[in-house]
């Protein structure tokens, strides 16, 4: 007998695979035009057709992310309305707990590999990252891209600290994806060399039991909630991905 | 041999300058030494074939040229006593490829000037070599270097007025610290300035000299002006845009003339500047259509960021100097952590 866990909806899937695109398309546009002194900057905006068509590109897709994030705020805040969704992707007493008992356990001090609900604090650290990202990118993307209209409403000294923190945040985002999501989604040895949930949004339930053992138990209702006393997690994250077992 | 012997003793008298110069030893100052001696050309022009003796002993050639050297095909012309040429246009044309025989390098140069190009498509009167140093009395260029730009001022008479006006121009007569017509435009490959590839080099031409830590001094500017003009949006534009040329739907990125002027460049702090603080809204709004009286704000007027100086742009970028190594440091280490605990579980 097989079975999975259907860990990410369709919307979810979709939303992934949305940021994934504008993400690269964002780098391979914005990145050259941070670095525009390098011979590979040269190149890629070559690629694009020019600086000029490159910036239409990388506004194309800016748009597109500005689109995306409003999208993903209004869908989750209307699910929270109406009690589709909880809160399980909000930070929590647990999560800084989690998060030290894990340093622990890597450094050795303790054999306790922490349980994770449906989150972990790193997934959560990520995700809050890309929304804070989303929103700074997103609001001093468009100071750039209107400068004119931006300086009738703020000062103009804020236009170009928008395009230090753009430049910058922007450059910190592409490091923290590179580094941080490519080793969990792909060098991680758990997921090597690839942990294509976030595609087919179905992951083990083997897996599962491995790496969020206090979801799989209140999904499958054979196990108290977790010790840590936040079981008010429980109806919430239902909603994000019902159990299917397959045969 | 009179005719020959008298004009040659007259003006071996008169003008003891020119003697013993090689011209002299082929005869021909002996008939070319009369000013009033001309040839009509069919155009109706008369073509002077008055050689000032004086004038070429003195000029750089004057020491070491004999006039055959130049007038390679004279024998025959004077054989017959006719010119094949119809205009005096015609006759400056002729000995413009003379020059090439010695001065090769100038004249591959010249190739891949405005002038020739121009000269190319029929424009007969762009300029040649004699146009600029002259024929007979040419002397070392650029001496003294204020010159240079009255040259170029017979044809380009109106540019010559306004840089004369210009911060650069009222000095050329006294300093040569300031540049002349051909420090920006160069001398023999002359750039087309139409197309935008001379503005696109301006970063690169005006930071000879306002890079110049001793030059700058002299005058208190600062030599930062390449560097911050750089780093920001108009110079990452248009480093990007190199190579390409201004035509329809094409706008490059704003360059020093475009702001500075060109030929009418002032002082930043001048009334006139059209970077001068009240001046600044109307520059930006060549460009940035409809910009308001904050938006020159946005330009840190080739500053770096400082606490004094722009204290909003300088706080974030200190924030993110720490911020980045700290994140990308912190998720490196924890991963570190990781795959070591892997590798102490196996």
């Amino acid at each position: 007998m097989s079975n999975y866990i259907v860990r990410f909806s369709l919307k979810q899937r979709i939303e992934h695979f949305v940021t994934m695109t504008t993400f690269a398309a964002l780098c391979l546009t914005g990145l050259p035009q941070k670095f525009y002194t390098t011979g590979w900057a040269h190149t890629l905006v070559d690629l694009f057709g020019g600086i000029d068509n490159t910036r239409w590109v990388h506004r194309f897709f800016g748009v597109l992310l500005a689109v995306s994030t409003v999208v993903h705020f209004a869908s989750g805040i209307a699910a929270i309305l109406s009690r589709k969704i909880g809160f399980s992707m909000v930070p929590t007493k647990k999560d800084f707990e989690d998060a030290i008992q894990q340093l622990r356990y890597y450094l050795g001090m303790t054999d306790q590999h922490p349980q994770y609900d449906r989150f972990t604090y790193k997934e959560k650290f990520e995700y809050w990252g890309l929304v804070a990202g989303n929103v700074i990118m997103v609001v001093t993307g468009f100071m750039l891209f209107f400068p004119v209209k931006a300086a009738m409403l703020i000062p103009g000294q804020i236009i170009p600290a928008a395009k230090v923190a753009h430049s910058n945040e922007g450059l910190m985002a592409f490091f923290v994806i590179t580094v941080w999501h490519i080793f969990n989604a792909h060098l991680n040895p758990d997921v090597f060399p690839f942990d294509a949930s976030i595609f087919t949004g179905k992951v083990s339930r083997e897996r599962y039991l491995h790496e969020h053992p206090l979801e799989l138990a209140r999904l499958e209702g054979g196990l108290p909630p977790d010790a840590h006393g936040h079981g008010g997690h429980g109806d919430a994250s239902s909603g994000h991905g019902g159990k299917r077992v397959v045969g | 041999m009179k005719r020959f012997l008298l004009p040659l003793l007259v003006a071996f008298a008169a003008s003891p300058a020119w003697a013993g110069i090689p011209a002299e030893s082929e005869d021909c100052l002996g008939c070319h030494s009369d000013p009033d001696q001309t040839y009509d050309l069919p155009s109706g022009e008369k073509l002077s074939l008055y050689v000032n003796q004086e004038a070429f002993a003195k000029s750089v050639h004057g020491e070491t040229l004999r006039c055959t050297e130049c007038h390679t095909d004279k024998t025959s012309d004077h054989a017959t006593g006719q010119l094949k040429f119809k205009t005096r246009r015609e006759v400056t044309r002729a000995y413009y490829e003379q020059c090439k025989g010695c001065h090769f390098a100038n004249y591959t140069k010249t190739l891949d000037g405005v002038h020739f190009a121009v000269m190319a498509k029929g424009n007969d009167k762009a300029a040649l070599c004699v146009d600029c140093h002259g024929a007979h009395d040419i002397s070392r260029p650029g001496q003294p270097r204020a010159r240079i730009s009255q040259m170029c001022s017979g044809c380009h008479g109106q540019e010559a007025a306004i840089y004369a006006k210009s911060v650069h121009g009222r000095l050329a007569g006294s300093s040569s610290d300031v540049p002349v017509c051909t420090d920006c435009h160069r001398a023999h490959d002359t750039t087309d300035p139409r197309d935008g590839a001379l503005a696109a080099r301006t970063p690169e031409i005006c930071g000879r000299c306002h890079t110049d830590e001793k030059l700058m001094k002299r005058y208190g500017l600062s030599t930062k002006v390449v560097d911050t003009y750089l780093a920001d949006f108009h110079g990452m534009a248009a480093s990007l845009q190199q190579g390409k040329k201004k035509g329809p739907g094409v706008r490059l990125a704003a360059v020093c003339t475009d702001c500075h002027g060109v030929h009418d460049i002032e002082k930043a702090d001048s009334p006139n500047s059209s970077v001068m603080a009240a001046n600044l809204q109307k520059t930006c709004a060549k460009c940035h259509e409809g910009a308001s009286e904050s938006f020159p704000k946005a330009w840190l007027s080739h500053y770096e960021p400082t606490p004094e100086k722009a204290p909003i742009v300088w706080a974030v970028q200190l924030f993110y100097k720490l911020m980045i190594p700290f994140m990308v440091g912190g998720l490196v280490l924890q991963i570190a952590l990781h795959l070591w605990r892997v590798v102490v579980n196996r």
